[in-house]
């Protein structure tokens, strides 16, 4: 009897281990991929080796309020990764306190081929990137040097930090690699226009979906261009200045007119679930969308030359672009374990 | 005809030796000097800050600009890099790694010590007034190029290359203010600034020290070629065209006043 209780404990803890063994943030696999048929990545990995401890590390940081001055705003306080590490429902994202910025804040994903970052295209480079949102007064408020001295204090980050870079002095340095380890691996590639586009077994688009497809090809295609659905211009859209936020985009960074009220062009990968839409966040649905380009486009000398011409769209073209547009919502990236947040465990 | 013949003669050694001089000069033309890892000497670079004449002290005293304006300086840094020492030959000797931050505030910033300089005699000292532009598309970075050192612009990427702040009752300002960040990588709008400097046979011996003291003069900040009206130019804090003009007037505020030999 004795022996028989010994034999279940020991299957228990088996099993115990083994679904261990199964959980992601154990060692998640963090091998980069390139999907076939896609551009080589511009973000330069030579610099940057990935490592499991450095994605670890910069999980961690994401997820930490600690960046903010107040210890109550993280990154993935505005970039969930339900709605492709965008701030869903809001049309521009709070930070500290509940102050609200001027943008919408931006989805996050295969930031690897991103030429330049930022709506207005300030940011040169994926590293450099949350440098903005850690010290603007709207976000999280703090100063570069007293998170880096927050994190010196901390034994754990000690410990992640050595673990990951093998120096026992944080740097503002580390924590931008780190934070780039783990964000460069948001791969978006898995979407059943993916599996149609690869052929794979089971998948095929309706027959409304391939007219949404057709639609798109012709009419949204040179900006948003496929595989990555952007080609990382940036463009006057045709949006009316709001003359409250009085962004001028491109402008602002250049000091060119002929930038003005030029933005980036976002990916229109899940962008079923990333509403609202545009910089400001100021279209709540995709109909909204696809009128502006029909119906709304304000002409300036600026306006991208591909809205020059009016774009004619019947409601059933209308309905199957919306269809075609479900299609790049990747639910393997959206719900992808590796990702999640692990601060408390 | 034998004239002819004579001058196409000499034409043609004319053409020959030209060519042959242009051969030398490109295969000689800054490249590294090769050194014996015993036969090599460090040179000490001070840095003395003034306001004309006078030496720059912050907070307190007042100055006089080209414009006969009185002025208080506050803050002042500014980005050495890429230091480079010319032989008579046109071969160089280039710091690797070569980025170095000036704070006013900060007395050990003054002095640059650079070490493995080949011994010889050097004609020519060479720097950059900022970051290049390979270096401001690398992504993070670190020592004096650590976005903690209050010289990165975060929301339009790149390194500030020189800082002047400070007040004056001519600036139309909250406190009478005025702040210039000068930088910007980009054309039209690129700040950085090559400075060559004359050295005379500057000598370099294996295991001693050489001193060149550079006198930094941040009244040129305001003086050529662009005459600076702080009632109108005092808030200078991005990529323009502001940005360019003072970043040329600060392009002679170095000057070599005096080299010590090895010792």
């Amino acid at each position: 009897m004795k022996r028989k209780k010994k034999h279940i404990g020991f299957a228990l803890l088996t099993a115990i281990l083994g679904m261990l063994s199964f959980m992601p943030n154990r060692e998640p696999d963090i091998k980069f991929v390139i999907p076939k048929g896609w551009p080589k990545p511009v973000y330069n990995f030579a610099g940057n080796t990935l490592t499991t401890n450095g994605f670890k590390l910069g999980r961690a940081l994401f997820f930490d309020p600690l960046l903010s001055r107040d210890s109550s705003t993280s990154c993935s306080s505005c970039h969930l990764q339900f709605t492709a590490f965008t701030h869903v429902d809001h049309s521009l994202s709070h930070g500290i306190n509940g102050l609200k910025g001027t943008r919408n804040s931006s989805t996050l994903f295969n930031l690897a081929w991103n030429t330049s970052f930022m709506w207005d295209g300030g940011v040169n480079h994926l590293e450099m990137q949350p440098i903005n949102p850690i010290t603007n007064p709207v976000e999280m408020d703090s100063k570069l040097e007293d998170v880096i001295l927050k994190l010196n204090h901390s034994p754990h980050y000690k410990k992640l930090f050595y673990s990951a870079f093998q120096d026992s002095v944080i740097t503002s340095k580390y924590l931008f690699k780190a934070l780039a380890q783990f964000t460069v691996m948001f791969e978006s590639y898995n979407s059943k226009y993916d599996k149609v586009s690869r052929k794979e077994k089971g998948f095929e688009f309706t027959a409304e979906e391939q007219k949404g497809y057709a639609i798109f090809q012709k009419n949204c295609n040179t900006c948003h261009a496929e595989p990555l659905f952007t080609n990382h211009t940036l463009k006057n859209n045709g949006l009316a200045l709001d003359p409250e936020l009085n962004d001028v985009g491109r402008m602002k960074i250049t000091q060119n007119r002929e930038d003005s009220l030029k933005f980036k062009v976002p990916s229109l990968r899940n962008i079923t679930v990333s509403a609202p839409y545009m910089h400001d966040g100021r279209f709540r649905n995709l109909d909204q969308v696809i009128s502006h380009y029909t119906d709304g486009i304000i002409h300036s000398s600026t306006l991208a030359t591909e809205l020059k011409q009016k774009i004619s769209l019947s409601a059933e073209d209308k309905k199957n672009l919306i269809l075609f547009l479900n299609t790049l919502t990747d639910k393997e990236f959206l719900f992808d374990m590796r990702f999640r947040n692990y601060l408390n465990n | 005809m034998n004239v002819l013949k004579k001058y196409s003669t000499i034409n043609y050694g004319i053409a020959l030796l030209f060519s042959v001089w242009c051969c030398y000069s490109f295969t000689n033309a800054q490249k590294p000097i090769t050194a014996k890892k015993n036969d090599q000497g460090k040179i000490i670079l001070k840095l003395n800050l003034v306001f004309n004449e006078q030496a720059l002290l912050l907070g307190n005293k007042a100055y006089i600009n080209a414009s006969g304006d009185s002025l208080i300086v506050d803050e002042f840094k500014c980005y050495i890099s890429t230091l480079r020492f010319f032989n008579s030959k046109n071969q160089v000797s280039s710091e690797p790694n070569s980025y170095h931050l000036i704070n006013a505030e900060d007395s050990s910033s003054l002095t640059i010590s650079v070490t493995k300089i080949p011994a010889g005699n050097y004609i020519g000292l060479n720097f950059n007034i900022g970051i290049d532009s390979t270096t401001s598309v690398s992504g993070a970075l670190d020592g004096a190029l650590d976005p903690t050192k209050g010289m990165f612009w975060a929301w339009n990427t790149g390194y500030i290359a020189a800082k002047l702040q400070g007040r004056s009752k001519k600036c139309n300002t909250l406190h009478h203010a005025f702040e210039y960040h000068i930088g910007g990588y980009l054309q039209p709008y690129h700040a950085l600034r090559n400075i060559d400097l004359k050295l005379q046979n500057l000598k370099v011996e294996s295991g001693k020290t050489t001193v060149i003291e550079l006198k930094v003069d941040v009244a040129e900040w305001f003086k050529t070629p662009y005459l600076i009206d702080l009632s109108k130019t005092n808030n200078v804090v991005l990529p323009n065209k502001e940005a360019i003009t003072i970043a040329t007037n600060y392009s002679d505020m170095f000057s070599v006043s005096k080299t010590r030999d090895p010792f």
